[in-house]
């Protein structure tokens, strides 16, 4: 058994010299009894992990594949040019190249390495043999200098690190003179459009004004495959300018990349609705995994001969998306394209932040949030155009004077802008990523605001008796604070609702998480409105000298909360409602939970949120306030103070405050709706009591509200 | 790693659950038997050394179940120092189809966790596909967390959970922990501020 094991280490450095080990094996083949094992101390879990067995097709890359490179393949006839000597099968032959390197593409945006998808294509492996095939030259060139700039934008935001197969090249040439293959495409586009004309003018028994000479000799085919080619090669042209308007510094080119995304999204449609009249088997059903329009397998692929560049790992078989997935992949990826060109660059950070929230509900994949991350961070700038301190500045709003005050030049401000990068670049990432990543920086925002507290208190000990100046700056500082503060709790209560998003919570756990997020929510408001608070007394200082006073007028404005303090509100209310229900059912039995024999609800506490209590959010809590504050809840209880109807009621008010926010709008209805389902659920367990065991179940769905749980009763 | 102990096939084998042995691994004998079952029901492959090095470094930590004299479920694991802890983890877990659904995966994985925890372990992991629906409502019986989830972990572009296993430790307040954190920051300030806000 032992002679048919080999492990494979990569040799490193110059120093390596490649030997024949035959012999060396078959000594220590003869010195071995079956099932004994060499193990030397550094091989660990990785190196077996790495370790492949010669010919398992299972592992191994090198006993698969018809060829052993990219020439023989080409010697054999695997990829001729042209395509064929019938123009009409040659042309037929050029579009499912061209619809098979699309779902390339989508597949490998969707995680598959480059050389195992776009670059199992053996024209592009040796791009100077089609210059003699216009039409799938100037397609390959196009494609060619596509990729190379979705690399680049995907490697430039760093979004990538479990991503990072994405940008690898293994090698592969995608050197090419980029700006010519827009000019290749256009005289192509050009001659077919008039070949078209051509046709069409023919079929009216119009007098054709030019001797052109048709794409293929089939004059029955001829307008459809025109068409159809024609929207291929406008798609890739207006798709290759989106990439490159979104390019542009200082996000110039969004608006000229939104009339392309629109030109894209049309030729696909088109090429879509023509994909009926010319399929190869007209009739025959085409199978669902069918990577071409026509249905046919294209000619000229073949991803075993990259095989062997896709180390370290031993490559398998991967699937090609369909067609039809990867036209419904690309259309996702050009609306998200088309949100991000539709990003105002006046925003404020708050508003950012919501944008990218809201953005990643759709869960765009990575070239979509890899464009968003470049968009919003050039140059350490946000758009590259305004410095992250005076983005700060603006967001805590802080007075004027800080322009060029020294406060910028400390060295936990300075940080607290890395932080702010950082979170922004942590926003576009996979949600999975994101969660692990917002649970770390916890920490280090915690340690910062720490510092800017000590900084206060070195400089300015003692309150009374500082001059005015020193005065400004001490009140900066503080703002700062409240507002290094706010987003604290901004990460943490993001970090907990993605957990729902992600399905790391059971449903065990709702009532933990709901706590939990109700206590960080509490502080999230409270910081806000003090936030609120300063600055709007700030503005009535500046106002006081021009208006005179109304009495009373300035009292009551104090005690009004802003709409968004009211929206996290009613989130609020929804968290306590379901942290007392849960409790409330918990405690009387409602919910049967059988104790876990490891450990206890206690440990999956600690473990849930260990990394929100290492960086204190909030002060002081532990299982032991959950436990506190949970231990006597009761439905009788929850029936004379019912947290949904409060929820409802703040949800109706707070409505017209957001009439010109649509997003908004549809999350408050959504909210309306659990808190009504909620407590119409909560009165009916009131009533049935101890009736839910034997006929009625109950269960928590999140059929309204990705983040907060609807209480379903139902009949068994 | 992997686990396959979901969705029972359709032929079910009649059984008493009293007439199931568990055995601790034994020696190089049960390593064919441990292999032919990960290859048939996981969807990773497994190169030998796999196999060799958990089970020759952790044979104490693998089981295997038996039906008279048919080897019908298996348990691999291995244990070590990771960033300060000393933790468990559970490589592979596979019951097969005929015999899944009365508790042998619960028991075979129990016994490993025992050992584990007797053996000075504070935690257990592993990972789990998001879609072995099987798998996660067995480890979260057990009191397993879904602590993160691993995007496209597996090779098939399926996402991963890490789950973890806590067991109850002496208890340290989590806010003394967080102090003993600050006060390295705060060193060089000579006593404790309050913000007013």
């Amino acid at each position: 058994m032992a002679a048919a094991e080999a492990s494979i280490f990569s040799g490193s450095g110059d120093n390596s010299v490649w030997t024949d080990v035959s012999p060396l094996l078959q000594a220590a083949c003869n010195g071995l009894q079956d099932g004994e094992l060499i193990h030397g101390d550094n091989f660990n879990l990785y190196a077996a992990m790495s370790a492949l067995e010669i010919m398992d097709p299972k592992m191994d890359s090198g006993m698969i594949g018809r060829y052993y490179s990219v020439d023989e393949a080409i010697d054999g006839g695997a990829a001729p040019i042209p395509i064929s000597f019938d123009r009409t099968v040659d042309v037929q032959c050029t579009i499912d190249i061209m619809d098979h390197l699309l779902a390339c593409e989508a597949t490998w945006h969707k995680g598959h390495s480059l050389a195992q998808t776009v670059f199992s294509c053996i024209y592009l492996l040796r791009p100077e043999r089609t210059t003699s095939h216009a039409l799938l030259h100037s397609y390959s060139s196009v494609i060619r200098a596509t990729c190379k700039a979705v690399i680049s934008v995907v490697s430039d935001a760093r979004t990538h690190e479990e991503e990072d197969l994405f940008t690898m090249m293994y090698g592969l040439n995608l050197n090419g003179e980029d700006e010519k293959c827009l000019s290749i495409l256009n005289a192509v586009e050009e001659t077919i459009s008039r070949q078209l004309r051509a046709c069409r003018a023919l079929s009216a028994r119009r007098k054709v004004l030019e001797d052109i000479e048709p794409l293929q000799n089939n004059p029955m085919l001829e307008e459809g495959y025109c068409r159809a080619i024609l929207a291929r090669l406008r798609f890739r042209k207006h798709f290759y300018h989106v990439l490159m308007c979104l390019k542009r510094p200082q996000g110039r080119g969004l608006q000229l990349a939104r009339k392309h995304v629109a030109s894209c999204i049309s030729e696909l449609k088109a090429i879509r609705e023509l994909s009926g009249q010319h399929t190869a088997c007209g009739g025959q059903t085409i199978s669902e995994d069918r990577t071409t329009a026509s249905g046919r397998q294209p000619v000229g692929f073949d991803a075993s001969l990259n095989a062997r560049l896709s180390a370290p790992t031993p490559p398998r078989s991967i699937k090609i998306l369909s067609w039809s997935e990867a036209i419904e992949y690309f259309l996702k990826l050009l609306q998200d394209l088309d949100i991000i060109s539709s990003c105002s660059l006046e925003n404020s950070l708050d508003c950012v932040l919501h944008f990218v929230v809201q953005f990643q509900k759709s869960q765009p994949d990575l070239v979509a949030r890899a464009h968003l991350q470049r968009l919003l961070l050039q140059d350490g700038k946000l758009f590259g155009r305004e410095a992250i301190f005076s983005v700060i500045s603006k967001a805590a709003t802080l007075p004027e004077v800080v322009k060029n005050h020294d406060i910028e030049k400390m060295e936990c401000v300075i940080q607290l802008g890395q932080l702010v990068i950082n979170l922004l670049r942590i926003l576009c990432a996979n949600s999975a990523w994101q969660r692990r990543k917002l649970g770390k920086i916890l920490q280090d925002w915690r340690v910062t605001y720490i510092q800017l507290e000590l900084a206060l208190r070195s400089k300015f000990g003692e309150p009374s008796g500082t001059p005015s100046g020193e005065n400004i700056c001490m009140n900066i500082l503080k703002q700062l604070l409240v507002w290094v503060e706010e987003k604290v709790y901004w990460i943490a209560s993001r970090f907990l609702m993605l957990g729902f998003e992600l399905e790391l919570y059971s449903t065990s756990e709702y009532g933990m998480v709901y706590w939990y997020i109700y206590v960080v929510s509490v502080k999230l408001v409270e910081k806000l409105h003090h936030r609120i608070s300063i600055s709007n007394r700030g503005k009535r200082v500046k106002c006081r000298g021009k208006k005179k006073r109304v009495p009373g007028k300035d009292a009551t404005r104090d005690i009004q909360f802003s709409p968004t303090v009211l929206f996290l509100q009613s989130h609020i209310c929804l968290a306590e409602g379901l942290t007392m229900m849960l409790a409330a059912l918990r405690n009387e039995k409602m919910i049967l939970e059988s104790p876990t024999p490891f450990n206890s609800d206690q440990e999956r506490f600690f473990q849930h949120f260990e990394l929100l209590q290492k960086a204190g959010i909030p002060d002081h809590n532990s299982y032991q306030s959950f436990e506190g504050s949970t231990k006597n809840a009761s439905l009788s209880m929850l029936a004379m103070y019912n947290h949904f109807k409060d929820a409802q009621r703040i949800a109706k008010e707070v409505k017209s405050s957001f009439s010109d926010d649509p997003e908004r709008l549809s999350e408050l209805r959504r909210i309306e709706q659990v808190a009504e389902h909620n407590s119409v659920a909560l009165s009916l367990l009131c009533r049935v009591g101890d009736a839910l065991d034997s006929s009625l179940k109950l269960s928590f769905e999140f059929s309204h509200h990705p983040h907060f749980a609807t209480a379903v009763v139902r009949r068994s | 790693m992997d686990t396959g102990v979901s969705g029972g096939g359709d032929e079910k084998a009649e059984f008493d659950p009293s007439e199931i042995t568990y055995v601790s691994y034994g020696g190089e004998h049960h390593l064919p038997l441990i292999m032919n079952l990960v290859d048939q029901e996981l969807s990773e492959p497994y190169s030998i050394f796999t196999y060799r090095y958990f089970v020759y470094l952790w044979p104490q930590l693998s089981f295997l179940a038996f039906h008279k004299e048919k080897c019908v479920g298996t348990v691999v694991c291995k244990m070590g120092e990771h960033r300060s802890t000393y933790r468990g983890y559970i490589a592979m877990l596979v019951v097969v189809k005929p015999y899944r659904g009365k508790g042998i995966a619960t028991e075979l994985v129990s016994r490993s966790i025992r050992v584990m925890q007797e053996s000075g372990c504070e935690e257990v992991t592993l990972e789990a596909e998001v879609t072995n629906k099987g798998a996660l409502a067995l480890y979260g019986r057990l009191g397993f967390i879904r602590a993160k989830r691993l995007f496209r972990y597996y090779l098939n572009g399926v996402d991963a959970f890490r789950l973890k296993l806590l067991f109850p430790q002496p208890y340290i307040h989590p806010s003394l922990l967080m102090e003993a954190h600050e006060d390295s920051i705060r060193r060089s300030s000579s006593d404790t501020i309050e913000v007013s806000h």
